[in-house]
This record gives C-alpha cells, structure tokens and sequence, in this order.
C-alpha cells in the first residue's frame, strides 16, 4: 500500500487493485444477497414473537442509517482531499469517517442489546436469526472498514497519501461506499417494509 | 511492520523449501497445487475403493453403515473441492499467465495465499479423520439429517468449516484470475484472439466468485444451527429444510460448471494442436462457454425435481435444464469439426482429449434423460445419477485434466511422460472408467438406490455390483501407472521448447519457463499466434529452432516472495480450527490474519533489495 | 488427399486393432443392455398403474433418442479418428476455421429437439399431478417417513374407519390412491418404482402424489407385493428402510380393514406374552388400533430431545400377523426371523433406535429368556 502508483502495463487502463475491488465487491453482493433471500423467504414464518412491528424502530435506525450515509460523504471528502494533497484533510476526513461509521456501530450494539432484551435472539425465533445474522455481517463489513480507515489515516498523518497515492483512499472509498448501500437496501427491506411485520394472531389493520 | 522484516528477513531466493513455503511465483505455485490435489485423489481414490469393495456383494458387511457414510461423504467432497476445484486451479495457475504473454498473475502473493488456505483447509477437513468424527451426511449433507440431533458429533462442522476455509482460497483465486485475464494480456491479445482455455479460466472464474458467496452463507447458517442455537433449517424452530437445497444447489450448479469448463478449454487446446489445424467454430465454442456460465445460474432445481417443489417449478427447470444442453452440444460438434480433416496425431494427451469428448457424450446424454422431470422421479437418488456424475467429472474432468498433464508436462519440466506408459495409463482409465460406471445406468433403472451400504441379493443387483467392483481394480491400476510415468520420465531425455507444434505463445519460450516467463512481452499476431510466429518465420527463409532467448532474470523486475501469504494462511485455518476446537483459537487466528494482512499491504509487491 | 485405398497400408494393423476394440465395446454394450435390464422387485422397467407407465413411455422415448443421438454422434467422432488419423508424409491440412450455416442448423435443430422433449414432458407432467376425472373414487393415505420406518395412516380406509399400520402398505386395485407425505424427522423419500416415481417426505411440508395399480398390468393373481425404498438418505439404516406395497381386491382389503384391531384371542402361552409387551414395549409401540395423537406427539418430542430410555415413534403393530415382512420390508416375518429380532435387533438393523432407547436393550441383546420372548411371538402373531 501507500507507494507510488504502479506505471504498470494493464490491458484495460484500468489499475488492477481497482478492477479487484469492483468484482471483490459484486462477489460480495452475491454473499449478502443470500442473506437478505434468506430474511425475505423467512418474512412471516416465524412460530413466536416477538415480531418485527413489535421490535423494529425506524426512528431510531433513521438516525443512524443518516449517520452512515453521512460518513459516505466524509469518505468522499477524504478521497478529494487526498487528490489535492491537503494532508490535514485527508486525515481529519478519514478520521471523521471512521468515527461515523463507529457512531453507527455504537447505535448497533445499542440496538442489538436493545432487541436482546425485549426478548429477540439468534435462537428464538426466525425473524432473530435472520435478523442478527444479516445485520451482524453487515456490521462486521463496517468494522473491517473502520479498522481499516483508521490506519489509512495513521498513513496519512504520516504523510504517506497524496495526489500519487488516491488509488488506495479511492479503493477504500469503494468498499465504503458499497457497505452504506448495502446498508440502504438492508434498512428498506427490514425495516421500513418488514418492520411492519406481525404475528400471525394479529388481524391486519390491527 | 516493516520492521517485522529486519528480524525475519523478506526471501529473496527460490533455495529450499523456505523457498518453496515462500514463492509467488505462479509456475511454482502450480506445482503445489497439483502435487497436494493429486495426494487428496488417491485418498478420495481409496475410499472409492471401500465403497466398491463393500458394494461387490449383496448383504455384505466389510464395513458398518456409519463408516460407509462417512466414506461416500469424504470420497465425493474430496473430489469436488480438493481434486478437481485444485486441479484446474494448477493448470490456471501455469498456463494463463503463460498463454497470454504475462509473466505472473495480477496477484501474486493473493495466488499463493489461496494455494495455503487451500492445503490448510484440506488438512482440517481430513483431521476429521484422526478425532473420529467424520462428515456423513453426503457431500450436499442436506439439512434436516445435517443439524442435531441427527449428526451429532462434529463430522457436519468439520465439513461446513472446512469448507468456508477452502471457500475462501477459491474465492481469491477468482478474483486473481478474473483480473488476470482481463487486465494482463499482451499488446494485439483481444479478447477474440484469447485460447479458449483462457476464456473458459475467465467464465470459470466469474462463476467462482459469484457462486461462492451463496453456500458461504448456506454454510454460515448451518454451522450456526448447530452450535449457536437458529433455526434456518431446522423444523422445530420454523426452519424449513428446503432452504438449504435452494442455497446449495444455487451454488452447486454453477459449481459443476466450474468443475467442467476447464477441462473443456484444456480439450480444446490439445485437439487443434494434434489435429493440426484450429478449433473449428472459435467464436461459436467461446459464445456456448458463456450462454452456459449464464443460463447454469438458471437450471438449479433440477437437483430437486423430487422435493414437492410443484408441477410449475418443475416444469421451468425442465425447460431450462434442456436447452442447457444445446451449448454444450455446440461444442462437442465444434470439436468434432476440428477434427474433421485434420491431420490426427495420437499422443496420450490427444488420446485422452477424445476419450473427454467421447465419454462427456455419454454423461450429457444421461444429463438430458434426468432433465425431463417425470423421468428423473425414477432417476433421481438412484445409481443412475451416480453414473451420469462419473461420467461427466471422471470421463470429463479427469480425463481432460490428464489430457492437460501430459500436454503441458514439457512445458512444465522440460521433458515428456513416456508415451508407451501414458497409452496404457489411457487404456486402462478408459476400460476401467466404462467397467465401473456404465453398469451403474441399469443398477438405477432396476431400483438401485444410492448411499445405501448394503442391499439384497433378491434384486438380482449383484452382478452389476461385481462388474463395478472389478471396473474399480482396473481404475486402480491406471493410476499406479500413471505413477510410475512420473517417476520413470524423471530422468528421460529433454525435449525442444515446442514438441508438438503447437500454437500458443506458451510455447515460445523455454521449457521449464524462466521465472520472468518472457524476456520481452510479445505483440500478439492473432488466435493461434505461436502458429502464426512459425508460418511467417518458415516464410521467410528462417524457420524457428530455438525458444525465445534467456536473459539475466535480474534485469527484469518480478515480483519478490513473501512470507505474508503462507502467514496470513495459518490466521485463517486457525479461525476455523479454533471454531471447532477452542473458540479463543478463533480469536488468535483472526488476529494472525488481520496482523499478516496489514504487514502485507504495507510490503511493496518487490522488495527495494532486490534489484529493480 | 490420399485416397482410401491406401488407409490401411502401414497403419493397417493398428486400424484393425481399432475396429476390434470398437467392435468389442459395441458388443459388451448390447449384451449389458440385454443382461442389464431385468424386471425384478425394484426395477422401473415394468410399470403397473398408469403413473409408472406414462413415466417409462417418456422414458423409453428419451432411450431411443439418447441412442440414436450416442450412435449417431460417437459414430461421426470414431469415424473422424479412423478416417482423419495422421499418416507418414501428410501435407499440413486445410486450415479451416469454422462453418457459419452450420453452426446455426447445429443450434437450431438441438434446440427444436430437445424444447420438444421439454414440452411433452411438462404436459406429461401436469397430466399426471392428479387422477382422471370420473373414475372411481381414490383412497386416502398419509405415509409419514421415520428414521428407518414408513407409517401408513388410512383417515378412512372404509365406513370411517382409522387405520395405521406400518411398513405394508394395502391398496385396492384399480382404485387412485392419493398420498400425503410427511415426515416427522429428517427427509426421506417415498418410492415404489413399479407404481410410479418418487417424492420425498419432507419435515414441515405435505407433499401430494398419487398411483394406481391396474389389474390388467399386474400379470399375477391378487393379492401382489410390490417392493418400495427409502430414496433420500435418511442416517445409519437408510439402506434398510424399506416397504412393501400389497395390491388386493376391493372385497379382501375391505375384509382386511373390518378385522383391523379386533381384540385378539389369547393363548395361554401368548398371556405371559401380553404382559410382557405391556410391560416393556407400550412406550413407543401401540398394539389396539390406531396411535392416539397425543401419545404420538409425546413419543416425537421424546425422539426429538430426549436419550436412553425416552419413548420414540415406533411402528403400530396392531396388525403385525397380517404382514409379511420384518423391521421395514427388510427381511420376512416369521416366528425365527422375529425371535432374533427381538433378541438383538442391532445384528440386523444397526442403528435400529429400539436397541438404543429400548430399557430392555440396556445391556446389549435383549434381557429376556428364550421362554419370554417366545410367548410374546406368540402374542404378536395371534394379532389381527
């Protein structure tokens, strides 16, 4: 990481770590995409409660799914600091970053324990393994991104990122990106379609 | 972390087995692969040899029902994931690089680190072995028999860990390939001038980082149902077995695709090469290769026409499944048509190729029969199935992989296999393969079921049985053969960089390669280039003798070994050993990896003191 | 391009030893069809109801196409070989690279073929989900799967009478017979290959099929016994999880079904018998009449959570005298076959669950003498 861009021959012009990391990420898509079908197939199974309208807040997850939203336009702000050499912005952007996105894990473990002590777990029904599973990897994508954020900005207040160097703020900037989105399509489905979601003693309408 | 490298020094050299534990260079790396999946066949190759003994007579009892299970569990996930999956990952691993005029992967030290977790994972799987707890639930272990309290002892976690182990290693070695392919090739190499085996590498490569992901997440889920306490499939708790069968069978599909596309680009390069003349219909075989990437994403539920999906489901599937069959016809006539009028050489590899095409006939046929659903419910779970796997992955796959062996074995070490041997190595695989498998057709249509360990003499099964039994002595043979080939052809004599004539621009450089595969990177004159380099040259008065020039390997800046990969490697196996021994191994394990990751990245792909 | 005559000049030795393999191997594959198509017990060759039947005429279709296909395209390729094979002083050959108007008839004509196998049969498929319209009226059974058993359950086998029963299965001739399959454990899969093809028994679901056997395809007098498997590995005795299907006509089956679970006379030598089984077989086995559903649903959870010495779903034996098969079709019922089964079941089912959670298995064989298990032969096979 972090030396000069590599001058070297690619068939496409395209630089290698980048095209590694756009078909790395539609692999991944893949990955969440069958957790996501498992949630979808299991929507409505579940033998006992407590059911998503009893448990999902979307107030709540508004807040932080802005809040990650908002550390995507951060990152954005980093990757454009870096391509103008301004090595205080890239590390102050980076770092504000990393702290969004761990403003937003704080709201997960807030959740989750949340959840846990209205009586949602990974083995009490389906709605909690579908739930935790999906949302738990997700959450372990942003850690992986957090981590590696923070590092990116130790490089940085190093002053080993710069104008030469944005490949490896842009791929980073990619992965982040693409955890956000995945966590939009997490947030629609689970919880503002799904988190109306009863049991099956609950008449519609009521 | 740099500093890490002042204690333990960055290798430099290719000296010793530290050497070895440290290349990237992608020719060694083949090597590693294929020597560690050929040692896993034999052992799948023995359970085979168990089950056959066991089945040779009605109501025997060599071996008890568990251990039964447990062999046709471990003979078939062997062969999938640690015999063919590496095999074909050895001949990417030496020949794309080669054949499209780069001088190593775009990743080097990511190949070598599939490479490790690839061995590592397979050491885990097999370590099931010596605690005595070994997978028994079939190599697709569908659920509900794969959760608790129906596999109770840890045999199904060894295989799901240990498979998300391996997972991983194929993973990045799509990844490295698909890249590889498209971003490596040498100046004039369009994507219409690239060897099929190259394109079939690519499909196959896309096909593994796509359908991968799915049976992580299938995996994922069982090994949290049995030891966190969810339900994704378990009936008691809402789960509904059939999601399993979905997630598997949406990864598995693709997965046979990725266990035969190979072994069709390998066929389609020893054929043109012995027949003299190109493959005919190149863009037809390319374009069949990706309709069948494609629609094999379409075509999963066939796997589950007894399930009680519904006249609807089934009836797409069928559908589907049959016109699956029509790109890969295409190519069984394109390849036909390369040997039309062509000039035939029978070399082993040659013989192999056409006993691929030969025998892949017979397994795609049996494939169109299972097709037609209410057909396959009196096919499906019987030896019939058994005898359309073995001819399609044993008559497909491992024939063309052979073909591939003693193809590229010049290139490989600079000398051939002995030809008398590798006919008889051919002769006995063929007779054996036939012996074996094509009595399994009638044993299916007489009632035969499969996995079971025993059955009654009344059946009047035994028959077949013992043809079966005897089928797999010869087999056994064969492979002792083929053995002693390797050995005996260590000291024959070398041979030219080219001794087939053959067409692709491998071939134009010494045989072993240099590490720096070419001096200068060639300027590629169309398909078939090497064909086209030695007609222009023979043209001109100077017909071609020798390989490309050697130079001094330290003039041309190659990328450096690592320890990191083999590193990081263990951090991985460890996170899965620790989840099925000591959680807080785990732990350590990611540690280990996160450490290797980060020191990896901050190591510049060639060290400052190697020159250049 | 040389001309043919010259084809077998110095290669003619190894061309005819070509030919002779060749000619070998057709050989070895017609004597395997002959010898390998039998008609015995589980073959699909011969089908008796018309399920069956529709599926082997798709079938047999399908062979000849696969066939005339395997000739027709290996033939090409063997003649290619022999025909295009290299010899001595050959000239480089045509460097052709492909034939458009080819490939696309190539394309083209496989695709007519094989969309029209795939319709048939997808008509074939949907014809055979229900029994005709109009014909007489079909007997229900549910057939629930169980590590390593079948259980047949009649709702209404005749005038409203429940029956289950276990591992035989009778059915009226010439009447559909309409099956609901479940399973109480892991999947299993119901298959009678001479009736029709298989489903699988899968927990949480109720999968629906139907067969029928025809009187006129049955080419043997009433009553008939066709053999059924378990076709979805199912644990330890998969490969011993077997049926039987007896085939009658309407008036004995009805006959059959009035004498189910009539109290049974009892010898002497059979009462020590009754006490016996009363007092070590009625936690999971029941003897008098259909299985009460709570009693089953308490033998399941114990199954389900439970270790030694908890009940299990096991096969109702109300009828057991009438059977003819033995611990699910495996072997025949007889006073010997039954004495060792009941003194070691584990010798011939191994992983049978009577050995593991049965208290009298505790010690290994059974823990009674020869006297004791005698009497309770006698009390099992003086049932109806």
């Amino acid at each position: 990481m972090a030396h000069a861009v590599e001058h070297e021959y690619t068939t496409t012009g395209l630089n290698h770590r980048k095209m590694l990391m756009w078909v790395f990420l539609g692999s991944d898509c893949l990955f969440f995409g069958s957790l996501i079908a498992t949630y979808m197939v299991y929507r409505g199974q579940s033998l006992v409660g407590p059911y998503p309208i009893d448990i999902i807040d979307i107030p709540l997850t508004t807040v932080s799914t802005f809040v990650l939203l908002m550390s995507s336009f951060a990152m954005v702000q980093a990757l454009s600091a870096t391509q103008a050499d301004n090595k205080r912005g890239i590390v102050n952007w980076l770092l504000f970053t990393a702290f969004l996105g761990a403003i937003f894990i704080g709201f997960q473990i807030y959740e989750f324990n949340a959840f846990k002590n209205e009586g949602l777990t990974l083995g009490g029904n389906l709605f909690g393994a579908t739930f935790f599973t999906l949302t738990g990897f997700h959450g372990a994508h942003v850690t992986l991104g957090i981590i590696w954020l923070v590092a990116m900005a130790i490089l940085g207040a190093k002053g080993r990122l710069g104008p030469d160097t944005a490949l490896d703020v842009e791929l980073l900037g990619l992965y982040w990106h693409f955890v956000d989105i995945v966590w939009i399509v997490i947030f629609t489905l689970l919880y503002l379609i799904g988190g109306f979601d009863a049991g099956p003693s609950v008449m519609p309408g009521g | 972390m740099a500093t890490i490298t002042s204690v333990i020094p960055r290798p430099t050299s290719y000296a010793g087995i530290w050497g070895w534990m440290t290349t990237v260079d992608h020719k060694r790396i083949a090597v590693l692969y294929g020597v560690t999946a050929f040692i896993f066949m034999l052992i799948a190759g023995i359970e085979a040899g168990v089950i056959r003994m066991q089945l040779a007579s009605a109501d025997n009892d060599l071996i008890a029902p568990g251990a039964y299970n447990q062999m046709f569990t471990m003979h078939a996930t062997t062969m999938v994931f640690m015999v063919i999956m590496p095999l074909s990952v050895s001949f990417f691993n030496f020949v794309i690089p080669l054949a499209i005029g780069a001088r190593d992967v775009a990743f080097p030290r990511l190949n070598a680190l599939s490479f490790w977790i690839f061995l590592f994972g397979g050491i885990l799987m097999h370590v099931s072995f010596v605690v005595g707890q070994v997978p028994d639930a079939g190599w697709f272990s569908y659920a509900n028999l794969s959760e608790k309290p129906f596999s109770a002892d840890r045999g199904l976690d060894y295989w799901a860990i240990s498979l998300l182990v391996m997972g991983t290693s194929s993973v990045a070695g799509g990844l490295n390939f698909v890249v590889t392919i498209i971003n490596l090739r040498a100046p004039g190499m369009s994507l219409m001038r690239m060897p099929v085996f190259v394109w079939m590498t690519l499909i196959t490569s896309l096909l593994l980082i796509l359908a991968f992901p799915v049976i992580t997440v299938g995996l994922i889920e069982l090994v949290m149902d049995r030891n966190f306490g969810t339900h994704f499939f378990v009936p008691s708790g809402g789960g509904d077995p059939v999601l399993w069968q979905h997630l598997f069978w949406v990864f598995g599909h693709p997965e046979v695709y990725i266990l035969i596309l190979p072994p069709m680009g390998v066929v389609s390069e020893v054929l043109p090469t012995f027949s003299r003349k190109p493959l005919f219909g190149y863009p037809f075989v390319i374009f069949s290769g990706i309709v069948i990437g494609i629609m094999g994403w379409a075509v999963w539920s066939h796997h589950m026409f007894t399930v009680g999906l519904g006249p609807v489901a089934n009836s797409v599937f069928t559908i589907t499944t049959m016109l699956i069959a029509v790109p890969t016809g295409v190519k069984i006539f394109n390849w036909i048509g390369t040997l039309w009028k062509g000039s035939i050489e029978f070399t082993t590899a040659m013989m192999f190729a056409l006993g691929f095409v030969a025998l892949f006939i017979v397994g795609g046929l049996s494939g169109v029969s299972h097709a037609v659903s209410p057909s396959d419910f009196q096919q499906q779970d019987t030896y019939y199935i058994v005898a359309h796997i073995h001819y399609v992955l044993f008559g497909g796959s491992i024939f063309g992989i052979f073909a591939g062996t003693y193809y590229w074995w010049p290139k490989i070490t600079g000398k051939m296999l002995n030809e008398t041997l590798g006919r008889l190595h051919f002769w006995l695989l063929f007779i054996g393969m036939n012996l074996t498998f094509f009595p399994m057709h009638f044993l299916g249509m007489n009632g035969m079921p499969r996995r079971i360990y025993t059955y009654s003499a009344e059946f009047g099964w035994e028959y077949m049985n013992q043809l079966a039994s005897l089928g797999y002595v010869v087999l056994f043979i064969a492979f002792l053969v083929f053995i002693h080939n390797v050995f005996y052809s260590r000291n024959s004599r070398r041979v030219s960089h080219d001794p087939w004539d053959a067409p692709g621009v491998e071939w134009s450089i010494a045989s072993p390669p240099p590490p720096y595969n070419f001096a200068e990177v060639p300027q590629i004159l169309g398909r078939d280039h090497y064909w086209i380099v030695k007609e222009n040259a023979e043209a001109a008065g100077t017909p071609i003798t020798e390989p490309e020039p050697l130079v001094d390997p330290n003039s041309i800046h190659m990328p450096s070994p690592s320890y990191w990969p083999i590193f990081t490697a263990v951090g991985v196996a460890l996170i899965g050993g620790g989840l099925l021994s000591h959680y807080a191994l785990s732990f350590v394990g990611g540690a280990i990896a996160m450490l290797g990751a980060i020191a990896w990245s901050n190591e510049p792909t060639t060290a400052p003191s190697d020159h250049h | 391009m040389q001309s043919s005559s010259n084809s077998n000049r110095s290669t003619g030795r190894r061309s005819s030893l070509k030919n002779r393999t060749v000619l070998f191997g057709l050989a070895a594959a017609l004597f395997l069809f002959a010898v390998g198509c039998s008609k015995d017990g589980q073959s699909t060759w011969e089908a008796f109801g018309p399920v069956a039947q529709k599926q082997l005429d798709l079938f047999n279709v399908l062979l000849w196409v696969m066939v005339a296909t395997f000739i027709l395209v290996e033939g090409v390729l063997l003649y290619a070989i022999v025909r295009y094979r290299r010899r001595p002083g050959d000239p480089k050959p045509p460097q052709i690279h492909g034939n458009t108007s080819l490939e696309i008839a190539l394309t083209i004509i496989p695709t007519i073929l094989v969309l029209a196998l795939g319709i048939w049969s997808v008509f074939t498929l949907f014809e055979l989900q229900d029994p005709p319209e109009g014909g007489p009226e079909p007997l229900q059974v549910t057939v629930t799967g169980h590590q390593w058993w079948f259980e047949f359950e009649y709702p209404d086998a005749g005038g409203g009478k429940k029956i289950i029963t276990a591992n035989e299965m009778r059915i009226p001739v010439d009447r559909p017979i309409e099956i609901a399959l479940e399973s109480d454990d892991v999947i299993h899969s119901f298959w009678v290959p001479k009736l029709a093809g298989k489903l699988d028994m899968v927990p949480t679901h109720v999968n629906r099929m139907w067969f029928q056997a025809d009187s006129d395809k049955l080419n043997e007098d009433l009553p008939v016994t066709l053999y059924g498997q378990c076709a979805e590995l199912c644990g330890l005795a998969h490969a011993l999880m077997r049926f039987r299907v007896t085939v009658m006509d309407q008036d004995d089956f009805d006959s059959w079904v009035a004498a189910y679970g009539a109290p049974p006379t009892i010898s002497d030598k059979a009462k020590k018998g009754q006490q016996l089984f009363a007092a070590n077989c009625t936690l999971c086995h029941t003897i008098d009449g259909p299985d009460d559903p709570a009693l089953s649903a308490s033998r399941l959870t114990g199954f389900l959570t439970g270790g030694d010495i908890t009940p299990v779903p096991a096969p109702n034996l109300t009828d057991l005298r009438t059977r003819q098969t033995l611990a699910s079709g495996i072997t025949d019922l007889n006073e010997t076959s039954l004495h060792e089964w009941i003194r070691n079941p584990e010798d011939i089912k191994p992983g049978n669950y009577m050995s593991e959670r049965a208290v009298m298995y505790q010690n290994g064989p059974a823990s009674l003498t020869d006297e004791e298990i005698d009497s309770l032969i006698g009390y099992l096979l003086d049932l109806r």
